[in-house]
């Protein structure tokens, strides 16, 4: 049962007192997710707005195949990469030849572990999600950080449950010994 | 929410073996653990005012090239017609008013009297001296 259904229903009725509270109960996901997923690279608030302004506008055509959590999950997934992609475009275009786009951006401050601890451990975490490749990112994301069960995760993904299950096993595997340091704080 | 069971990881690939399950528990624990973000107390009201903007058609249908190029349509049309057919126009009064004002000879050697003829002061024995020198000079011309 999808606890925000009678929500989801309201909101495609027009409610927007009902699309409101279904904001503030995924808006700190959504934002969580968009910073992930574009490795700090754009404003996450930006792009979790542009989910909500998308489901907004698709939220009648929304058949309740899936939970409302996992189809926003999707939607984030989708605008995150339409954005990269048009970032990509946008690179190739203006950027001087021979430098590679990637990678460099998660390499900025490494040097600000001035700030409060609880930061510091966000942005060692999103170093160390942001060196995986995106498949296994999105999918150890969606468990561990946004709590989407396996199914949900097939669904949001479009891939078999299987591939979700080994996609998350090696990207803890390989997150591990960057995490260490972390790991043995705690 | 879907219950699928799988609540505690169960990788089917590779097999684990115990380290491997420590160690996954461990990553998932400490990611897991990340506080959630602070939202901005205006990110709803900036999500409403986007889906209002929209819904009435606001600047941000402007900034849809797509939408305002297509009604310019007819007006880029007009200006590239303009813009063909001017020079032609154009050049070709240049080419008329530059043969008109261009003097013939004959036009030439009629200056003195044509002058004198509107000089007020000029009297009727010095314009018909003036006329009949010119004539002479032309008559010697040819």
């Amino acid at each position: 049962m999808d606890p925000d259904r009678a929500l989801v229903e309201a909101a495609a009725a027009g409610n927007r007192d009902a699309f409101d509270e279904l904001v503030r109960r995924h808006q700190a996901a959504m934002i969580t997710l968009a910073r992930v997923l574009t490795g700090g690279r754009e404003d996450a608030e930006d792009v979790a707005q542009e989910v909500f302004v998308r489901a907004w506008k698709s939220l009648r055509r929304f058949r309740g195949d899936s939970t409302f959590r996992t189809w926003l999950h999707r939607i984030a997934i989708n605008v995150v990469r339409t954005s990269q992609a048009r970032r990509v475009k946008l690179f190739r275009l203006f950027a001087p030849a021979g430098r590679e786009s990637g990678g460099a951006d998660h390499e900025r401050g490494t040097g600000e572990e001035a700030m409060d601890a609880v930061l510091a451990r966000r942005q060692a975490i999103d170093r160390a999600l942001a060196a995986l490749p995106e498949d296994l990112r999105v999918a150890v994301t969606l468990r561990d950080l946004q709590g989407l069960e396996y199914a949900e995760i097939a669904a949001a993904l479009g891939v078999p449950i299987g591939t979700v299950e080994s996609r998350i096993f090696r990207a803890r595997q390989r997150l591990k010994p960057l995490l260490q340091p972390l790991i043995e704080n705690r | 929410m879907t219950d699928t069971g799988h609540s505690t990881p169960a990788p089917r690939q590779p097999a684990p073996d115990s380290r491997d399950h420590d160690d996954q528990k461990l990553v998932a624990e400490l990611l897991a653990s990340l506080p959630a973000p602070e939202v901005s107390a205006d990110f709803l009201a900036r999500i409403n005012a986007r889906i209002d903007a929209e819904a009435r058609g606001g600047w941000l249908v402007l900034a849809d090239f797509r939408a305002w190029t297509l009604g310019l349509a007819p007006a880029a049309a007009a200006l590239a017609l303009v813009a063909v057919l001017w020079p032609a126009s154009a050049s070709r009064t240049a080419t008329s008013s530059t043969a008109s004002a261009t003097p013939t000879s004959r036009q030439t050697s009629f200056a003195p009297s044509s002058q004198s003829d509107w000089q007020r002061d000029v009297t009727g024995d010095a314009l018909l001296d003036a006329a009949l020198r010119s004539a002479k000079t032309n008559g010697h011309a040819r």
